[in-house]
């Protein structure tokens, strides 16, 4: 699974948790998940757990310590991707 | 180090069934956190609020913090609710106003936690209702200093809440230092920040929104 697929993939995990739709069209791997998209930070468990169920990976706190932006979150997934196989 | 932490949770805007899987909670709370909330003084306090109730008390600390730690990170699991005292006779109630904002707290209305982060140990007060939690921290015991306000909104989308959150803070600020031309801007780690003339004033600020609630803490004197 590449970088850009796991970002496509993001959108649709994203998209419950944001009403800035313009935004999560273009995001990339700066896109800030707070500041920019801004989902609230009581959902960041939800999207973690989401992500968790898409992937069939576990982030444990210390990979979630990583996840600031996109591009960390795509970090955190290929990793876990590539512990499972 | 002087700085200011709250966080306002919107119990409607929560997903209850979610809140409850271990799953879940077990990304909030750890292994002490659920021990604790098998002591009888949480009888009154239904799971789902318990985890709210911790996340507001650790995501106040963590706005805290961050402020002096523009790096930190909120990974719930690693700030610990050491103690959590609940008022005798406590009993959820529906709020029945629209505004509430005041200095200092009324120990027999709040939840008191301690709450830590590594070596930092931090102070919350915590007011609870079937609507919403409201979370305060400070570097002591002493809220006397700390002056705090809780808020319902028309609209719950991102613009209106940071607009209507700042209007809220600055109405109190401009009102508690007598001046008229305070505005509220962000630093470059994000963090908000109190400006007068484009000057910085050293007024340590905290701003939270959730679903159709706004709230603010500052310190008054430091």
């Amino acid at each position: 699974m590449t970088r850009i697929e796991i970002l496509d993939e993001l959108k649709k995990v994203f998209a419950p948790y944001t009403t800035n739709k313009e935004m999560l069209n273009s995001i990339n791997d700066d896109t800030d998940l707070i500041r920019d998209l801004k989902i609230n930070s009581a959902n960041l468990v939800d999207i973690i757990i989401d992500a968790e169920a898409k992937y069939n990976i576990e982030i444990d706190y210390d990979s979630a310590d990583k996840i600031i932006n996109v591009g960390t979150c795509i970090d955190v997934i290929m990793e876990k991707l590539n512990q499972n196989k | 180090m002087t700085s200011a932490g709250n966080d306002i949770v919107c119990l409607n805007a929560t997903d209850i069934t979610r809140t409850k899987q271990y799953r879940f909670y077990s990304k909030i709370l750890s292994n002490t956190e659920k021990e604790l909330y098998k002591e009888n003084a949480f009888a009154a306090i239904p799971f789902e609020n318990f985890v709210w109730l911790l996340w507001s008390v650790k995501e106040s600390a963590f706005k805290y913090l961050q402020r002096n730690n523009p790096g930190l990170v909120f990974i719930p699991v690693k700030f610990i609710v050491q103690q959590l005292r609940v008022p005798g006779g406590f009993a959820l109630t529906k709020y029945e106003t629209t505004k509430t904002e005041g200095t200092g707290f009324d120990d027999n209305q709040v939840i008191q936690s301690i709450v830590t982060f590594g070596d930092a140990t931090l102070y919350s007060m915590s007011l609870m209702h079937n609507d919403f939690i409201h979370s305060v921290v400070n570097n002591n015991e002493d809220f006397k200093n700390t002056c705090w306000g809780i808020k319902t909104i028309e609209r719950n989308d991102p613009y209106y809440q940071s607009t209507a959150v700042r209007s809220f803070l600055l109405n109190r600020l401009n009102l508690h230092f007598r001046m008229d031309d305070l505005a509220i801007g962000k630093n470059l780690q994000g963090v908000p920040i109190v400006l007068k003339e484009n000057e910085v004033l050293p007024i340590p600020v905290s701003l939270s929104h959730h679903g159709c609630f706004v709230a603010y803490s500052f310190i008054s004197r430091f």
